[in-house]
């Protein structure tokens, strides 16, 4: 029974509009961000003009990047925050803007008016064109920690400016271990190139970069696909006569998200796989043993858990309300989490749309693959639990013949 | 046909919030066409929900072959239920909609193969096999309803106002169909019409303001208001009058007189003459007494 329901689901979906939307959507961004993204992978050489970049974990090297950011931060009094995932500017209060000075003067050893001073002369010359200008000003203006400062003490003044100026600032500790970017030596880029080809064997590393991008559509696409499906019964005016039937709401509701998933999960998959091609190309001219089925193994891991844990909300809140609230909630939630990364690359904690906006860098994803691991657990255990809630929700209305708010939808006698 | 109880509802009473839909219903249901007549609004469709285990009761207890209403899946598996505005899928054609609705009623492969081309038939649909459901005439998609009710060959089959919207030969058509399958399992059927209660029911209750105000066979309740319907060629210019003063199930208008029917205790007046009730006039003199 449930085969058959499953694949007459499956065909349900092949037929909705809002399906093949989908798919065009998905197919041009993926097109549009992955078709210009270059393999450009070489082994490093001794002597180059440059390795490109790598977070750092020295403790030094991250105290100075972060309070060359904090002094930009406090002469212009603009600090960037995302409280709940969305952009927000914050000014501080002239009590607050010193009080962050005084901090600054505390891990500098600069006395407040002279580290101001110095900071309104060296900016002063880029202030006529703050978009160009300042941001060299920005990208070039040092500061140098105490001496004797510990990173502990460190740790805690940042603590006080997160106080100042609120969540989601760049002040966070996890935020700012995460974010500080140096230029790498050979010795590291050649591990770093190592660790692609031994470890990622090139398109696991590749099929990450495509799960970055992939992840942030698939944060909020599905949504609309979900919401459509759940909301068919409805439209079709064909509840009461489902409801009526001996199929169980467990078999009901998880054969329609099972067959949305899968088809949702299908023109993923076909995306991977023909990405992977010319990746393979690619680790074969380097003479990469390539992982052949990192195009199903990483956007399962990566892809199949945001998936899941958006559609089974639309179904959720959609059988709860029995109206188009989810695209609003969702979309939301989705565009929240985007925004609400502080770094491109990593930082997973507990954000909808796992962030690796590069090619490699694998050394970094394997110390934070725990991480990672965590949050993907975090969001399929979500699902199940969506999911098990929505069978609970449609049992109820098929019982009580009432939405959850309490709208008798039964009372026409 | 059989006279065994199949269905058995006791003191059922039904809120929704502080307003009663249901009062007290007592009814026995045996098998063969049942008839449930009410005016609009007089709590069938409750009832009907009910039965079909898509309301909870608020009170009482409801039986149907025996099983408790609150086993929903062995009620569920036992009937078959055509809501008043069947719907399904638009984009589904005819044999695929009932081919959906035969999994959701558990059946295998092989039992759909076989039954869904054969109900298709019963029900006058195998030419339209193909029809997506969002082209089907308000006809052809109680058919449809209907063949999706009886697929899993249920034991009661509760059919809620299914003739409303048709045209007289649709009506007609699928009365006779309803006739045709209560044979050997029982039929609720609900509904206002009362010519759809005359033309196939033989056990009837009337429910009105959530209360049962009648059941028993089509005869007796015809018996109740037996002598009592009369017949009269009056003046066209005291209609007006003879409607206030008396209740009026009929009047035909022919130039300056009027033949009206009229249901009265006593004879209304002396040209009136006693004439054979009709279902129509036994509901009316039992809704308004």
């Amino acid at each position: 029974m449930f085969g058959a329901l499953f694949v007459k689901e499956c065909r349900q979906v092949l037929r909705s509009l809002v399906y093949y939307l989908y798919v065009a959507v998905f197919a041009l961004f993926i097109y549009s961000q992955m078709g210009s993204e270059g393999l450009d992978v070489k082994e490093p050489v001794p002597g180059q003009s440059g390795y490109g970049q790598i977070v750092t974990h020295d403790e030094t090297l991250i105290m100075e990047g972060v309070l060359e950011k904090l002094a930009w931060d406090v002469y212009y009094n603009s600090f960037t925050t995302y409280p709940i995932g969305f952009y927000k500017e914050v000014q501080l209060t002239a009590g607050e803007r010193e009080q962050a000075g005084e901090i600054l003067e505390r891990c500098t050893g600069k006395g407040y008016e002279e580290l101001m001073e110095e900071m309104i002369g060296y900016f002063s010359q880029y202030e006529q064109d703050p978009m160009g200008d300042a941001g060299e000003a920005y990208e070039s203006y040092k500061v140098t920690v105490k001496e004797g400062f510990t990173y502990e003490e460190f740790g805690a003044a940042m603590e006080e400016v997160c106080r100042l100026v609120g969540k989601g600032s760049s002040y966070e500790k996890n935020t700012y271990e995460n974010s500080i970017r140096v230029p790498m030596t050979y010795e590291q880029a050649k591990e770093e190139y190592d660790a692609l080809c031994e470890k990622d064997r090139l398109t696991r590393g590749y099929m990450r970069l495509f799960c970055d991008y992939a992840g942030i559509v698939l944060a909020v696409l599905p949504v609309f696909v979900g919401v459509s499906g759940a909301l068919r019964d409805k439209r079709a005016k064909a509840q009461q006569v489902l409801f009526a039937k001996p199929a169980s709401g467990g078999l009901i509701v998880i054969s329609r998200y099972l067959a949305n998933l899968v088809m949702l999960f299908l023109p993923v998959i076909a995306a991977a796989f023909w990405l992977q091609l010319s990746c393979l190309d690619r680790a074969q001219s380097l003479g990469i043993q390539a992982d052949r089925w990192a195009f199903l193994t990483v956007p399962g891991m990566w892809l199949l858990p945001e998936v899941m844990v958006v559609l089974a909300l639309a179904f959720l809140i959609t059988e709860f309300t029995d109206t188009i609230l989810s695209v609003f909630v969702q979309v939301a939630w989705g565009i929240g989490s985007l925004f609400g990364a502080s770094v491109l690359v990593g930082d997973f904690r507990l954000r909808l749309v796992a962030r690796w906006n590069t090619l490699g860098e694998t050394t970094l994803y394997i110390s934070q693959e725990q991480e990672f691991l965590r949050n993907r657990g975090y969001y399929f255990l979500l699902a199940i639990v969506c999911l098990i809630l929505t069978v609970v929700v449609y049992e109820r209305k098929r019982r009580k013949g009432e939405t959850f708010y309490g709208k008798i939808r039964n009372a026409g006698r | 046909m059989q006279t065994e109880t199949a269905i058995e509802i006791r003191n059922l009473t039904k809120n929704y919030g502080k307003k009663q839909a249901l009062s007290e219903i007592n009814l026995t249901i045996p098998r063969g066409m049942f008839g449930l007549l009410g005016p609009n609004g007089a709590g069938k469709t409750t009832l009907m929900k009910i039965l079909a285990t898509l309301l909870q009761k608020t009170e009482g207890q409801v039986n149907i072959c025996g099983v408790p209403v609150e086993n929903c899946k062995e009620i569920r598996k036992m009937t078959g239920y055509l809501p008043q505005d069947f719907s399904m899928y638009g984009n589904m054609s005819a044999y695929e909609a009932l081919d959906y609705l035969a999994v959701l009623s558990g059946m295998s492969r092989a039992e759909r193969i076989r039954k869904v081309p054969e109900m298709l038939a019963v029900v006058n649909l195998t030419e339209k096999r193909r029809t997506k459901v969002k082209s089907m005439s308000g006809g052809m998609k109680r058919r449809l309803g209907i063949a999706q009710a009886i697929i899993h060959d249920p034991k009661v089959i509760i059919v809620d106002e299914p003739t409303a919207g048709l045209d007289p030969e649709e009506r007609i058509r699928f009365r006779n169909l309803l006739c045709e399958i209560a044979k050997d399992r029982v039929v609720l059927l609900s509904t206002h019409i009362v010519g759809d209660i005359e033309a196939t029911c033989e056990n009837i209750a009337v429910l009105n303001q959530g209360k049962v105000c009648f059941q028993g066979k089509v005869a007796e309740l015809l018996s109740s208001v037996e002598g009592k319907v009369y017949s009269a060629e009056i003046p066209a210019e005291e209609l007006e009058r003879v409607k206030e003063n008396h209740m009026v199930t009929g009047i035909l208008t022919t130039g300056s007189t009027a033949n009206v029917k009229i249901i009265a205790e006593t004879k209304p007046f002396p040209q009136a003459r006693p004439v054979q009730p009709d279902v129509e006039d036994a509901y009316m003199y039992l809704m308004n007494s």
